[in-house]
């Protein structure tokens, strides 16, 4: 090892399921489809996650995530205040975003009690005025830059907790089971990998995300009486 | 932003926790104390729903808005121990937009005997057991109710159904419990319900008065 790792531990830090940001409550939209009984069985499981990382994730999460974390770099405010206001808006759907602000506030929340940065406390400052929803993929990259962790290793993380969200959402909701999940999770590898790659240089404003079926999903399952997950 | 003072409410499914945060709200907004309730549900909204219908439509005792439900995800002990952070965005915004609030009461959804509440959730931890899970209840341990601050043994109007002795049962609570206080209830008479009001307002509240003491109404 040519430096003293401390990026890659971080990485894991973050990206460990234990890592309390309450991701362990979110499905991603697995649980409304479920319901609606459009995915069932482990091969619909991994055409959602396909679908999520390409049509939602690599555009919209990547994109706004390493832009952050450049704009970390150079102490551009204004740059990561409007990649907060994008990544509220590009999700429509309440239960959504009220997710996204909470699991990101409590990342930053974490990160700061452990982590002197300038630019993560001029960010929980923001979030504590309410200029700032504190969305969780500017969070990740204000956090990841804060601890050394490079921009692709970050999007990297940012694909792999999704997809290992989700998996362990499907395993308590007894669509699929453990050995499956694993299977599915390496199946979807060159996915993120391609969805990482595709993701590096845009800019803000060619962030996009377009999964209909799932957002619908999403809306209904936010007014639903009986679920385990908050989206 | 100051910090609301809170009580966690953990117990295994049935054992009666929603319907004695029925009972407890009733007699501490009679003296004047303004609460709010985070109902952890495993799988539905129903207990929050009821909570709701019950304590602020139907009887005005507190806004419906501070009645919340939330989903664990699957995990109740997660969400109220290692990683309680959905809670503590929750309980965030609530001190924020309600500085006048006097308690915060989080219920955990059902359940099992390890169950503990995260300190830095809860200032103060109600465990419940239930009789018609049996006599053996006390004796058997675990974290909750070895560690909570208030042992509740509650449904006691249950115990000559289900052949349960509530002797062996105050007997092994005590001895468990190593001095520590523990209760018996029964939510359909009112047994035991101003006692452990008594335990919040003195250990919890530290016998404060309300916030809105001397507020006309």
């Amino acid at each position: 090892m040519d430096t003293d790792g401390l990026p890659e531990m971080a990485m894991m830090q973050l990206s460990d399921s234990a890592f309390p940001a309450g991701l362990f409550a979110a499905s991603n939209g697995l649980e409304g489809m479920f319901m609606e009984k459009k995915i069932t069985t482990a091969a619909e499981l991994a055409e959602f996650g396909r679908a999520c990382l390409v049509q939602q994730l690599g555009p919209g999460d990547c994109v706004i995530l390493a832009n952050v974390i450049d704009y970390s770099k150079s102490r551009n405010y204004a740059g990561i205040a409007e990649a907060d206001a994008v990544c509220t808006a590009i999700r429509t759907v309440k239960e959504s975003r009220d997710a996204s602000r909470m699991s990101g506030v409590q990342l930053a929340r974490c990160v700061g009690g452990f982590c002197d940065d300038e630019v993560l406390g001029w960010y929980l400052g923001q979030i504590e005025g309410g200029a700032v929803s504190g969305t969780y993929p500017v969070s990740l990259g204000i956090c990841s830059n804060a601890l050394g962790i490079e921009k692709d290793r970050a999007v990297i993380m940012l694909l792999y907790g999704f997809v290992a969200g989700t998996v362990g959402a499907a395993l308590r909701l007894g669509i699929i089971q453990h050995m499956e999940g694993q299977r599915i999770i390496h199946d979807l590898k060159p996915v993120m990998g391609r969805v990482a790659q595709e993701s590096a240089g845009r800019g803000i404003d060619e962030v996009w995300q377009f999964l209909p079926q799932v957002e619908i999903g999403q809306m209904r399952h936010e007014k639903l009486d009986s679920r385990m997950f908050i989206t | 932003m100051a910090r609301i003072p809170r009580i966690g409410i953990g117990g295994p499914v049935g054992s009666g926790k929603s319907m004695l945060i029925e009972r407890f709200v009733p007699v501490l907004a009679r003296d004047g104390y303004r609460v709010c309730i985070i109902s952890n549900d495993v799988i539905s909204k129903e207990d929050a729903d009821r909570m709701r219908q019950n304590l602020a439509t139907d009887r005005g005792l507190l806004p419906e808005n501070m009645v919340i439900g939330l989903a664990t995800g699957g995990c109740p002990h997660t969400a109220i121990r290692e990683d309680p952070s959905m809670n503590m965005a929750v309980i965030e915004e609530i001190e924020r937009d309600h500085p006048g609030l006097d308690l915060i009461i989080i219920e955990s959804g059902g359940d099992n005997i390890t169950t503990t509440f995260s300190p830095a959730l809860a200032d103060y931890f109600i465990y419940v057991v239930d009789v018609a899970g049996g006599d053996k209840y006390p004796r058997k341990r675990g974290l909750g109710i070895e560690n909570c601050d208030l042992l509740v043994i509650n449904k006691t109007d249950l115990a000559p159904l289900v052949d349960a002795d509530l002797d062996v049962m105050k007997r092994d609570a005590a001895e468990v419990r190593e001095g520590r206080p523990f209760l018996l209830t029964n939510c359909k008479t009112g047994e035991g319900i101003g006692e452990a009001c008594g335990h919040i307002v003195r250990d919890v509240l530290f016998d404060a008065p309300p916030k809105g003491a001397g507020e006309t109404a």
